[in-house]
């Protein structure tokens, strides 16, 4: 059975101006979906949000959400997604109750539990705490907690852990993964290679607004990478030295016997290249 | 979806941060304290008697007859150093000095010379008027009274005796000062709404722009309406033609509004809200400083759309105008208050965009 498209974004274009931020991107999410969009900053991941989200009409190109094209039916929409901003922006003299209930009320949740919803958070407790006394983690769970106010079909995620402690990091990538489990299609932009490799089932590299790789990160390691073997072997002189075999090469084999037949092997490990690296390969650049 | 509810948790949201702003708060609820305290402390009616303090060595009974006479209360000082004195020290507005000999000069044809003394602050028109006093009574010393009888027809509502009191010409600035506070709010809640992000949370949502514009200003309209009522309602603006005046109120909140979105338009927070703010109080006043002090604005004052709140209020409120009094000026209000919401709204959806 063929999964329906959550997204699909076809030659998708924004200019600022003569400056092309997106330039006739293609690709498709599927429903349940974790898609990881990733590149440094200025590639034109935040452009692509906002065009996808109904915040930007694209000048060229469309996108369809949940069958429906977002410059036509933009708050038909917006009522079924969820949308975490790059930047913190809630309402800080409003207690966390306070911004939850708003945004439940615009999107008419009925019965709204933001108890509950805080709780999922980890930020039971705090409720009835002006925003404005809470930490930058707590104030990023509360903009994913509001990003889930209306139980959204599709979820975008805008560098949702960026610069938080690896607890809160930790708290919001389980919520993520919860989400999946119960459906929701999730559109993570990021530029954490790790993270993405973790929680996406495939990821898009996109660089100077064009996307220039997008597959599962076990895939685009198979293309791009080379796993390789990493040894700590003892020389004569009694010190330890590394010895680095490729792997996958015609040689391997009788490296790999050479090696244990000839060296004294302290630790082996295998090792296998990153997003990071991958992305470096295919664009000559960093992800900052 | 229904807009209602969005508009509704809108104008909740916007309310809560608007009295979570210290700023706003206290200067909301004390200035309506303030306000009306002005009111009551300033005078409430007008003094229209005219005082004089007199010296004179030997002054003749005639003098004190003339004066006795005249439509004027005087105080006999003792000396010359204690009628200027009391000129220096704001307790006689002005003061005669007769010479001892007066009567002796007039009967032998000379030109007695009476000092009148005038305190700095005498406005020029008074000071014609005590020399005007002094030549009367010289003509009718000398026993030849101008032979002229004066007969007054007043033109218009004839206020003597009943002049508009300075707590009265005030009423239209206390209008004026509330509905200029209330656009710095407005704009402030706007600008921050922008530059803080939190309007790019709002408009991903069924929110319509739309919404947002009648949520700010039922939120504008409506504290602004509520606090000019307030006022309006203690200082006594309200006894005249209340529909009226509720008419002319609501109106000058409407432009309260406009004015308020057409300051957030241009400001990025609460202190560029505050700087406009203090630029529109002062244009929007000049009006309601032509009340208090008659003369001081010309016919130019009328550029100003707070002319026709201020000529409405002024005029409904003091001389009982009606309907058909003062119908041109809300007929102009409502279209220049049309135009401003147009051009503010227009201004906002640029900014929002």
């Amino acid at each position: 059975m063929t999964q329906q498209a959550a997204i699909i974004a076809e030659n998708l274009t924004y200019t600022y101006g003569a400056l092309t931020a997106v330039d006739h991107i293609n690709f498709t999410v599927a429903e349940g979906e974790i898609l990881g969009f990733l590149g440094p900053n200025g590639a034109g991941k935040t452009t692509t949000v906002k065009m996808l989200t109904g915040q930007l009409t694209p000048k060229d190109g469309r996108a369809q959400l949940l069958g429906l094209d977002i410059t036509q039916h933009t708050q038909a929409i917006q009522a079924q997604i969820g949308v975490c901003f790059e930047t913190t922006n809630l309402y800080e003299q409003m207690t966390a109750i306070e911004n939850l209930t708003l945004f439940a009320e615009l999107f008419g949740v009925k019965g709204f539990d933001a108890g509950a919803l805080l709780a999922r958070v980890g930020l039971d407790g705090r409720g009835k705490d002006h925003v404005a006394t809470y930490s930058k983690g707590m104030k990023q769970r509360l903009m994913v907690a509001r990003a889930l106010v209306n139980r959204p079909r599709i979820l975008f995620l805008d560098e949702p852990t960026e610069g938080l402690d690896p607890v809160s990091a930790e708290a919001i990538r389980a919520l993520i993964l919860e989400e999946q489990q119960r459906g929701v299609t999730v559109f993570l932009t990021t530029h954490d290679m790790l993270e993405a490799d973790r929680l996406c089932r495939r990821v898009a590299f996109i660089n100077q607004g064009k996307i220039v790789a997008l597959d599962t990160p076990h895939n685009l390691k198979q293309r791009y990478g080379q796993r390789r073997l990493r040894a700590q072997v003892t020389a004569a002189n009694g010190d330890l030295e590394t010895r680095e075999i490729v792997l996958d090469a015609p040689d391997t084999p009788r490296a790999v016997e050479a090696l244990f037949s000839r060296e004294q092997v302290v630790t082996v490990h295998s090792e296998e290249a990153s997003l990071e690296d991958i992305f470096i390969q295919i664009t000559g650049r960093g992800l900052v | 979806m229904k807009r209602w509810p969005i508009v509704r948790a809108l104008v909740r949201k916007d309310l809560t941060l608007f009295f979570r702003n210290r700023f706003f708060a206290y200067i909301t609820l004390l200035g309506l304290v303030f306000y009306i305290i002005i009111y009551f402390v300033m005078p409430k009616a007008v003094d229209e008697t005219l005082a004089l303090g007199v010296y004179s060595a030997a002054l003749p009974e005639a003098v004190h007859a003339i004066l006795d006479a005249e439509a004027v209360t005087y105080q006999i000082y003792e000396s010359d150093a204690a009628l200027r004195a009391a000129i220096l020290d704001g307790d006689a507005p002005a003061g005669l000095v007769f010479p001892p000999d007066l009567m002796a000069q007039l009967r032998a044809g000379q030109k007695p010379r009476v000092d009148v003394y005038l305190a700095a602050s005498t406005p020029p028109e008074m000071r014609d008027v005590y020399v005007a006093v002094v030549k009367g009574m010289a003509l009718a010393l000398g026993g030849q009274p101008l032979n002229i009888e004066a007969h007054e027809i007043t033109l218009g509502p004839d206020m003597a005796g009943q002049q508009i009191a300075p707590r009265d010409r005030m009423r239209p600035l206390l209008a004026v000062i509330i509905i200029v506070m209330e656009t710095m709010g407005l704009a402030t809640l706007i600008a921050e709404e922008v530059q803080g992000g939190t309007l790019r949370a709002l408009l991903i949502t069924p929110m319509d722009v739309r919404d947002l514009f009648v949520g700010k200003g039922i939120m504008g309209v409506g504290m602004t309406f509520i606090q000019a009522v307030l006022v309006m309602g203690v200082t006594g603006g309200l006894r005249q033609s209340p529909v009226l005046m509720l008419v002319a109120l609501f109106l000058g909140a409407l432009m309260a509004t406009s004015i308020g979105f057409l300051m957030a338009s241009v400001s990025r927070d609460m202190m560029s809200s505050i700087g406009w703010g203090i630029v529109a109080m002062v244009i929007l006043s000049i009006p309601a400083f032509g009340v208090l002090f008659p003369g001081t604005v010309t016919a130019w004052g009328k550029a100003l759309p707070s002319y026709y709140l201020i000529d409405t209020i002024h005029r409904v409120a003091n001389f009982a105008a009606g309907w058909g009094d003062v119908w041109p000026n809300l007929l102009i209000l409502a279209a220049i208050n049309g135009f401003l919401l147009w051009l503010g709204v227009a201004v906002l959806r640029r900014k929002f965009s």
